[in-house]
């Protein structure tokens, strides 16, 4: 029992960090059909950029700790939504004309001068979020203890996706931007700017990616340069998983993956986690090739 | 051009075979540039303040010692050239490398020649198992650290022990080495199992190991997976020891994981310049801060002057000219617990030093590595 609530709240955790980072690949990707290879990159700027607020520049110096996080988080948001606007301004809005694959190659072009940029501006070496951060509390829940830093994690990242929930199908932009998704022509003869949809969405999406750094760095403590690569991923198959393009299916994707993952290392084996998280994916593509929720769920509509 | 660099090149040639008359030629061979250039720069400093000091007091038995540096740019390709450079300046014997893989590249072409090598920090296990009869080190072998990681947590009086590895070739060797050990020692292995590298989420791990009931975790793998061990291991109200091998001898470990967490964290490894407390060390070591304004980063520099150490100890025995031969010759049978920097060395028939490097260290409440044993 201790092993199942543990891996439970932890898997959850996890996967609502994949969640948000995967939020990023599939809004991109429904509305340009471009896998944005650069956004597990951003969620590392996010991380890093977290670090020099917090460690460098010292915000818990000036304010309170709760108050520190706070700014750190908002101004990483708007930081990383700002260098996504960049990134699909010089990579992909001159490419938009030209076929996928110049696309796709921009892309990969992008995390290589991103992962390079974090490692020469930060340096190759690990760093350390102030170990102090969060008081170390613990919740007892069914009779286990459970530190409230995840609790606080998993709550994060689900009211980010509850308004991002509202703000996609109770707003005239969300509607724009899954209008956008469905028919680019048809939204553009409706009178919707599809450049700006564009633009909202690269700002959304490394917003979120960049707060998963921020939540990454001040849960585990530490963050390298490449860490990128490796939640890029997770998150990648995650959105697939979920139906890429389908922005529940993202959400699902990633709390279904990291409550894969913990309960596959706990009760198969530690050592072969990633092996069973990949044949998880296999299965799911050979028995619904589109994701659980299908690819664009919108199209329903 | 080509004339006159040829006749330069015959003049140079006169010049050495001129001095070797009197003076011997040891190679220093090390990673002078490169990934690794801070540990060859040290071992190349080091060896020439020892150097220095002997043709400043008149040499060994008349005649003084000359360096000749081969830089092997921690590149097996450039090693393989160094060696060879090496060999064509006439060194009677070659102190170094650092990386394994680097020092097997050079490791033939020196025997080819009948040219005596002393490894300074290449640990890995078959570079004295291939029968070169004028290879030595005096760093540790890998399986050396695996004796030393049981023994030293048998004698800590744990009973049930858990083991966590991350797969890599280094982690795993050291994980099923010492795994040997403990079952030599009668001790229970509840837990054997590994982390992905780069992963930072270690929670799983913790919780299933904790259902194993182990008095002490091993943890053989890197420093920043260790610190994230800790800290996790502390969240999760854990209190139980954990040691870890010398790729965790790094303070960014306490860093990441905290002063708090740390604390208490045992490693066996190597130990520190610093902590080489032997009257010869300190006084090279307050050499090198005099000449250099600073001490080595690493211990392998200080095996590297160890190593320099023995061959002049055999030159000091040997009688009329000496050869590679009559050094090893003598490494092999007559040197026994020659006081070096790190230590007392001997060597076995395999050329691998007899006695142990490994000390105990602990993190202190102050983040700090202390020396246990």
């Amino acid at each position: 029992m201790e092993v199942f609530i543990q891996q439970l709240t932890n898997g959850l955790a996890v996967g609502g960090i994949y969640a948000l980072i995967a939020l990023g690949y599939t809004m991109v990707y429904g509305i340009l059909k471009l896998i944005n290879f650069a956004h597990g990159e951003l969620f590392a700027l996010g991380a890093y950029l977290g670090f020099t607020l917090l460690v460098s520049v010292g915000l818990t110096g000036y304010f309170g700790t709760g108050a520190a996080i706070l700014i750190t988080v908002v101004m990483v948001m708007g930081l990383s939504a700002l260098a996504g606007y960049l990134l699909e301004r010089v990579a992909y809005r001159p490419l938009r004309k030209s076929d996928r694959l110049s696309a796709v190659v921009s892309a990969l072009g992008a995390s290589i001068f991103f992962q390079n940029a974090i490692m020469l501006i930060w340096d190759a070496r690990y760093r350390a979020y102030p170990a102090d951060l969060l008081p170390n509390v613990t919740l007892s829940f069914a009779g286990q203890d459970i530190p409230l830093i995840r609790v606080v994690v998993l709550a994060t990242s689900v009211v980010i996706m509850l308004l991002l929930y509202f703000f996609i199908n109770r707003t005239r932009m969300g509607m724009a931007i899954r209008a956008s998704a469905i028919d680019q022509g048809a939204a553009k003869l409706m009178g919707i700017d599809v450049r700006r949809v564009i633009a909202i969405v690269f700002l959304i999406g490394p917003a979120l990616g960049g707060l998963a750094g921020v939540m990454v760095g001040v849960y585990y403590g530490q963050i390298n340069f490449n860490m990128g690569q490796l939640y890029g991923l997770k998150a990648f198959t995650a959105a697939i998983i979920g139906g890429i393009g389908n922005i529940h299916g993202a959400m699902i994707g990633g709390l279904l993956l990291g409550l894969v993952e913990a309960f596959g290392a706990a009760y198969i084996s530690l050592a072969w986690r990633d092996a069973i998280t990949f044949c998880v994916l296999i299965v799911i593509l050979v028995v619904r090739p589109t994701g659980i929720l299908r690819e664009r769920v919108a199209e329903k509509l | 051009m080509g004339k006159f660099a040829l006749m330069a090149a015959c003049f140079g040639l006169f010049a050495v075979s001129a001095v070797a008359g009197e003076s011997v030629i040891i190679g220093v061979m090390g990673p002078v540039t490169g990934p690794w250039a801070s540990e060859g720069e040290d071992m190349v400093n080091v060896v020439n303040i020892m150097a220095k000091e002997i043709n400043a007091a008149g040499g060994i038995n008349g005649r003084t010692i000359q360096i000749e540096v081969g830089d092997d740019a921690g590149d097996p390709r450039t090693a393989a050239l160094a060696a060879q450079r090496l060999i064509s300046s006439e060194v009677i014997a070659v102190v170094g490398t650092y990386g394994s893989s680097i020092c097997e590249a050079a490791q033939g072409i020196y025997d080819d020649e009948g040219v005596l090598q002393i490894a300074t920090g290449s640990t890995s296990i078959r570079l004295s198992e291939q029968g070169y009869p004028l290879f030595f080190r005096t760093c540790p072998r890998d399986d050396e650290q695996g004796i030393v990681m049981a023994g030293k947590v048998a004698d800590m009086g744990h009973k049930r022990i858990a083991i966590l590895h991350d797969n890599t070739s280094y982690a795993k060797g050291l994980a099923d080495e010492s795994r040997g050990n403990f079952e030599k020692l009668g001790l229970d292995i509840v837990f054997f199992d590994a982390v992905t590298p780069g992963d930072r989420d270690f929670t799983t791990t913790l919780v299933k190991m904790r259902t194993a009931e182990p008095d002490i975790v091993v943890f053989t793998a890197y420093y920043p997976e260790a610190a994230m061990i800790l800290r996790q291991k502390k969240d999760m109200r854990w209190d139980i020891p954990m040691i870890g091998g010398d790729a965790t001898n790094n303070s960014v470990l306490v860093e990441i994981a905290g002063v708090e967490a740390a604390n208490g964290y045992y490693f066996i490894s190597p130990p520190g310049p610093m902590d080489l407390t032997g009257p010869a060390a300190v006084k090279l070591l307050d050499e090198y801060r005099a000449r250099h304004n600073a001490v080595p980063s690493s211990v392998w520099a200080m095996m590297a002057g160890d190593a320099f150490g023995v061959i002049v100890e055999a030159l000091k025995h040997i009688e009329g000219e000496p050869t590679s031969e009559s050094i090893a010759g003598y490494l092999h049978n007559e040197l026994e617990n020659y006081p070096g920097f790190t230590g007392t060395i001997s060597f076995n028939e395999k050329g691998d030093r007899i006695g142990d490097v490994y000390r105990l260290y602990q993190v202190n409440d102050k983040g700090e590595f202390v020396l246990v044993q």
